[in-house]
């Protein structure tokens, strides 16, 4: 009897280009990073080692923690800026808008994703300026001029540049699915607009919020753009701090540990944040 | 008698530990309408994809022509199906949909074009050759499956509910192609369904299948007067059943008590719903008291429902005028009798 | 309500303005003859583009990002065809674990993502190749591919693999004449999708690139320096080139929805 069948090359074929790939570029490179920040530098040069100095010396430094929180704080209140900003234009596109006009703002709102971030960036750096465009027209009004270049306020800009479209995507999908009878029945039982806004629209769209809300802090917490190019550099954030560590100081080992810090960061909160999009509904 | 085209024997089938046919033994017989007919995970169609090769047997041998074929590859059996949703080919025309079977068995450009455009011919798709598939009718998307099927001249032709998507006037018509295809082929039709007329206007022999097992296998006429299990009684429809004790030729039930042509001891009946007589007053001979229900009209005549004072429903099948003769009204009494010896004793 | 429509559209508009400011305003500054623009706008040149194009190391770099963009597409998308056709097809023990590894690498920033990718590859001798690069790119750009894939592949009837196998074709025959007919406007628009991913990825590449700078390295070394305008010049070509690649990737999908 053939038995053949059992030892089918057919499936395995299919499945081995990810496993292989992934595993050889993405898995190991991240694990080499891991081994990496227990090794020695000694004169420019990296020696295996299993030594906790690395750790020590990132950790032990209040740069390093100053840093840190001014990264997490950044993240949170791009992650909250974007999903009070968005909202509105969500529910708008999501209850006011037909179908297809709402099918095409979101594909309009794809078009950034594939745009340079750099060079939007370089574009704010100079609509920005000084004597840039915006502080023209307030100087015109009797205002200003304002610094707003090398800020937290030009990072933010940077920030929310990057993350809205995708949190107003984000949003959309989750308001734009809501069964309009609910919001109906929920009106025709007397509830005011915004108490329907509060307990029928906002519990059901949860999941989006949630997800547009994360997938904000995400991006912040990992951007090194906007800090760099439009928040002045300084202080720094933690990307900045891996950037530097890496191409000046030839110090890999301990930019792997801020990358580590950074990696544990971001699984603990997206872990929580998903726990409270998917736990607990209805 | 012939040796059966196919022979199914103690074929087991489990996934993980879901077990969908147990130890199955079934014959099929060249030239035979067969239809394997149950409710929903009864394991017919697991059955059928065994045969099919789309399925492996747990354990046990299904043998085509006296070969085991427990190991042979979908794509080595001459074992076309015509699929519950169709699946044509959507990037394919008509005709190259049709042309499929015989392109994979390396038959030239020339040669293959021609036999499938015989076969469009006989389904009566001339002209359509060229047309993608979502611009014909549900008929139309049929009869090229059918023809997809067939073109490789099989001798067997499985069929997994091809007509569940069909408008009822469609459903009927294609059971007339069907039923005529098949006598002009000659060829072995496997069927399944799980619709009962469907099964019983076409097929020679019926499998009724339950719980993964065969539960009885007969022609049409013999299942339907002649179920031999509650669940295939049941399953049938518009059966009526009595279970009690008899003893000396009268059956004691929680209805009443009614004559039963039955040996002593527990024994279940099954009247018809074709063979009740509904009337007013007591009848002579054994009756059981019902109250009326309500009344559904179906293809053949109308079916009253009734409810006996222990909670039963009981079905039967009265004429247009016989319902109007009644002027029944919800929750009235009526009296339900039968001729015993058209009755059907199972066991 | 009226008057609630009307805000409505306001905030609409500004929410617009603002994610779209920066695109319109590198383009038009790209044609402006000021080197620090403000209101009122200089006058209309072509000056930064000629500037920008007759140096060499920009034409390097844009044949450096072409090979980068076309070698990682074909890759990628072949990768994410075979996971999504795996994940449609296939159900196995550590399933959920095989498909993070599919999804996982967009959500890690891609400074880590480029130390990383740095480490490694120069233990292995690639780093500052153009093969360190695409290395680093299929990775970020498998999961588009993939997820393009496996929507289309949900779109199939399950049935039609099993169709063919059953009118005699053996599996890679039926992959051939089924699956893939089937799933060829989503392997076309992956292409163009994961060729844009490349196109525009400049953070990993700036990692491991070292001399061999793709445009958007090359963007981030200009700027680096000084404010020059031959950026927005470069970076509106960029944009029509990923943009090109991304409208015919739409165009791909949605022809396909059209004809069922």
């Amino acid at each position: 009897m053939i038995t053949s069948r059992k030892l089918d090359l057919y499936p395995i074929l299919w499945r081995l280009p990810l496993l292989v790939w992934q595993g050889l570029f993405f898995v190991v490179p991240l694990a080499f990073m891991a081994a990496m920040s227990f090794w020695l530098v000694k004169n420019y040069r990296m020696e295996p080692a299993f030594v906790f100095d690395n750790w020590s010396r990132m950790l032990g430094r209040g740069a390093f923690w100053d840093a840190y929180w001014l990264t997490l704080g950044r993240a949170a209140l791009a992650g909250v800026l974007a999903t009070v900003i968005a909202f509105p234009a969500s529910l708008f596109l999501s209850f006011r808008l037909s179908e297809s006009a709402r099918r095409f703002a979101l594909l309009c709102l794809i078009v950034p994703f594939f745009t340079s971030f750099l060079v939007r960036a370089y574009a704010w750096q100079v609509i920005l300026a000084e004597s840039g465009p915006v502080n023209a027209v307030l100087g015109a009004a009797g205002l200003g001029p304002f610094t707003m270049l090398n800020s937290g306020f030009g990072a933010m800009v940077g920030y929310l540049t990057l993350v809205l479209p995708l949190v107003v995507i984000f949003q959309t999908w989750s308001l734009a699915a809501i069964d309009k009878n609910l919001i109906e029945a929920a009106g025709n039982l007397g509830a005011a607009p915004l108490r329907v806004l509060g307990s029928v629209i906002i519990p059901a769209a949860k999941t989006g919020l949630v997800l547009g809300a994360v997938f904000a802090f995400i991006m912040t917490f990992g951007d090194f753009v906007s800090p760099f190019y439009l928040g002045g550099s300084k202080p720094p954030t933690l990307t900045i701090l891996i950037i530097d560590t890496t191409k000046s100081g030839q110090q890999w080992p301990r930019a792997a540990v801020v990358a580590i810090v950074m990696i544990l960061t971001l699984f603990a909160v997206a872990t929580a944040a998903l726990k409270a999009a998917y736990g607990r509904r209805g | 008698m012939a040796e059966p085209l196919v022979q199914f024997r103690a074929v087991h089938k489990a996934f993980g530990t879901y077990v969908a046919v147990k130890s199955l033994d079934l014959d099929i017989h060249r030239g035979e309408f067969l239809a394997l007919m149950g409710p929903s995970g009864c394991g017919k169609t697991t059955t059928l994809r065994m045969l099919a090769g789309l399925e492996q047997p747990t354990s046990g041998a299904i043998t085509i022509e006296g070969k085991v074929m427990n190991d042979v590859p979908p794509h080595h059996r001459d074992t076309p199906l015509v699929w519950q949703s169709l699946a044509l080919f959507p990037f394919l025309s008509v005709v190259e949909n049709v042309e499929f079977g015989l392109r994979m068995r390396g038959i030239g450009t020339k040669e293959r074009r021609d036999r499938a455009m015989l076969w469009l011919d006989r389904m009566q798709l001339k002209g359509f050759e060229h047309r993608r598939i979502d611009q014909l009718s549900g008929g139309q998307r049929q009869r090229v499956a059918l023809a997809r099927s067939l073109v490789t001249e099989p001798q067997m032709l499985l069929l997994d509910e091809p007509l569940s998507a069909l408008d009822a006037h469609l459903v009927i018509r294609m059971q007339g192609v069907l039923t005529r295809l098949q006598k002009e082929l000659g060829i072995t039709f496997v069927y399944v369904t799980h619709s009962q007329s469907e099964a019983f206007a076409m097929a020679d022999r019926v499998v009724i299948m339950g719980h993964g097992q065969i539960e009885q296998i007969g022609r049409p006429q013999e299942i339907f007067r002649g179920p031999r299990s509650r669940f295939v009684a049941e399953f049938v429809g518009r059966n009526n059943i009595l279970a009690g004790q008899v003893q000396a030729g009268v059956m004691q039930s929680p209805q009443g008590s009614v004559p039963v042509g039955a040996p002593d001891g527990p024994a279940e009946i099954v009247v018809a719903a074709d063979r009740v007589t509904v009337s007013r007053d007591r009848p002579a001979g054994a009756a059981i008291r019902a109250a009326f229900l309500s009344e559904e009209f179906a293809g053949t005549g109308i079916i009253c429902y009734f409810e006996t004072p222990d909670g039963a429903e009981w079905k039967a099948q009265v004429s247009e005028s016989q319902l109007s003769d009644l002027q029944a009204e919800s929750g009235q009494e009526f009296w339900l009798s039968w001729d015993p010896a058209r009755v059907h004793v199972m066991g | 309500m009226k008057a609630l429509g009307a805000l409505g559209w306001i905030y609409l508009a500004a929410l617009f303005t603002f994610v779209f400011a920066p695109i319109a305003a590198s383009v038009v500054f790209s044609f402006n003859s000021d080197r620090f623009p403000t209101l009122p706008l200089g006058h209309f040149t072509t000056d930064w583009y000629a500037r920008a194009f007759s140096r060499p190391e920009v034409w390097e770099a844009i044949s450096n990002s072409l090979i980068v963009a076309g070698v990682t597409s074909v890759i990628a998308t072949f990768i994410g065809f075979a996971t999504a056709y795996t994940d449609f097809r296939y159900g196995f023990r550590f399933k959920q674990a095989y498909l993070a590894l599919a999804l996982l690498p967009p959500t890690l920033p891609l400074v880590i993502l480029g130390l990383a990718m740095l480490a490694w590859l120069s233990q292995v001798g690639l780093s500052g190749t153009l093969t360190g690069i695409i290395i680093a790119h299929v990775v970020l750009a498998t999961p588009f591919a993939m997820a393009i894939c496996r929507l289309r592949l949900s779109q199939m009837d399950p049935s039609l693999e099993s169709a063919a196998w059953n009118l005699g074709a053996g599996p890679w025959t039926a992959m051939r004449y089924v699956i893939l007919p089937f799933c060829a406007p989503a392997i076309v628009s992956a292409l163009c999708l994961t060729a844009a991913v490349s196109f525009d990825e400049f953070v990993v590449a700036w990692f491991v690139s070292g001399l061999n700078r793709t445009v958007p390295v090359l963007i981030l070394e200009i700027l680096q320096g000084n404010v020059d305008p031959q950026i927005n010049a470069i970076g509106t070509v960029v944009f029509l080139t990923s943009m090109s690649l991304v409208v015919a990737a739409q165009f791909m999908i949605f022809r396909r929805r059209r004809n069922g």
